[in-house]
């Protein structure tokens, strides 16, 4: 629904008002330990699973909750509520054997993105 | 395009807005002064002051980093679900969005150009290291280095390490310290 | 989409330019578009997604030269067109205007 924005409406909006957390109980199909693959698929519309990412195995760090998920709204479709989780990559295993064996990197990934190992 | 044919076509696109009665200027106006004036990194600097002079905030900031935000009173678009990561001499967390330039605006406002610069968002993922060393941050040899890359919906801010010979400082003080970029996790926090 | 805003990994990109003491906007009208599209997205006219999507779709040579705040501006008249808010044509006829130029 579309609506008129005004001053009072503007001072509104910038509280905390934006959250893309759902509140829906969704089953989870991973749990922080798992360790999980990120799908190797290539859509032609929005995904926030970037290409370094895709066929690199991980494992879940943190389980957000349930979030609406990107790639379905900026097409039109539902919030497809769905787990959230901040999954843990080693360097090494995006960057190759090269990489500091130490350093880590950390992305939020939808339970959409991911299959079990 | 110059500046001037960028301007035009913004004032085109404001006066269409205008005109159609879907919005009013002073609410604009009201969202430029927000951006300029109220959200900066002068907001996350006094939750990092806070964190070094109160164990408990700190721990509850480590936590639950959106309630803790909220109850020093920065409750702001982009920053509705926030995560605070420490940095010790052994672990340096860096913040990056590789898709896009998400930032978390309650605590930092909006983001740097270098940030949303192609260089940053290309290298800071796969060689976090190389992009310290070119902001001059030195890390232990034996530190862990932890990338964050922010590409859903949470926003990331780093807690700085505090510096040496702080103790005893205000948390005024210690503010003076906190620079946008250490809460990025670029650099370190400045030395008294 | 494997589109150019996907930057991850990429070499040859030059390296990080900083700006000391950088303000917030460095012209008003960025300060403007920046406001216009929030103005836009709290209108309901369209989500954050679909905004982030039409910047990913602008072509890659275009998008790696114009700047931050210029694919916030084409982003918004982009997305405002295909939702039917401010046709194409409107957009065109309103610059003409406002540029006192009659060709």
């Amino acid at each position: 629904m579309s609506r008129v924005i005004t001053r009072e409406v503007v001072q509104g909006l910038y509280k905390r008002t934006g959250t893309a957390r759902v509140d829906a109980d969704v089953a989870a199909s991973f749990k922080v330990g798992d360790g999980i693959r990120a799908r190797n698929v290539h859509p032609t519309g929005h995904t926030r699973l970037p290409r370094y990412i895709r066929g690199k195995q991980g494992r879940i760090a943190t389980d957000h909750g349930v979030f609406q998920f990107a790639d379905s709204l900026a097409h039109g479709g539902g919030k497809q509520p769905q787990h959230l989780y901040s999954v843990c990559f080693t360097a090494q295993e995006l960057w190759g054997s090269q990489a500091p064996a130490r350093d880590s990197l950390y992305i939020d990934l939808w339970d959409d993105y991911l299959e079990a190992v | 395009m110059s500046d001037e044919d960028v301007a035009l076509r913004v004032r085109a696109l404001e006066s269409l807005l205008l005109e159609k009665g879907l919005v009013e200027a002073p609410a604009i106006d009201e969202i430029i002064d927000l951006f300029e004036n109220r959200l900066g990194p002068q907001n996350g600097a006094r939750v990092v002051a806070r964190a070094w002079s109160d164990p408990d905030f700190k721990a509850r900031l480590l936590e639950n980093a959106t309630d803790a935000i909220v109850e020093m009173g920065y409750e702001a678009v982009q920053g509705e679900d926030m995560v605070v990561v420490e940095n010790t001499p052994k672990v340096q967390n860096l913040v990056v969005c590789t898709l896009c330039s998400c930032f978390p605006w309650a605590t930092l406002g909006l983001p740097p150009v270098w940030y949303k610069s192609a260089p940053y968002r290309s290298r800071a993922a796969s060689d976090p290291r190389g992009v310290l060393a070119e902001f001059g941050t030195e890390i232990a040899a034996d530190a862990e280095v932890r990338v964050w890359d922010s590409n859903a919906e949470l926003r990331y801010m780093v807690l700085p390490e505090r510096p040496a010979d702080t103790n005893g400082m205000s948390e005024d003080e210690l503010m003076a310290l906190v620079t946008r970029d250490s809460m990025i996790g670029v650099t370190k926090a400045l030395a008294p | 989409m494997n589109g150019i805003h996907d930057m991850g990994g990429m070499h040859g990109l030059g390296p990080i330019e900083r700006e000391a003491d950088e303000p917030v906007f460095h012209h008003e009208w960025e300060g403007k578009a920046l406001a216009l599209a929030r103005v836009a997205l709290a209108g309901g006219h369209f989500n954050l997604d679909e905004f982030r999507h039409v910047m990913e779709r602008i072509p890659p040579v275009q998008y790696l030269s114009i700047s931050y705040y210029e694919r916030w501006l084409e982003g918004t008249v982009a997305l405002l067109a295909e939702k039917g808010v401010i046709s194409a044509d409107e957009f065109s006829a309103r610059l003409t205007e406002l540029s006192g130029d009659p060709s």
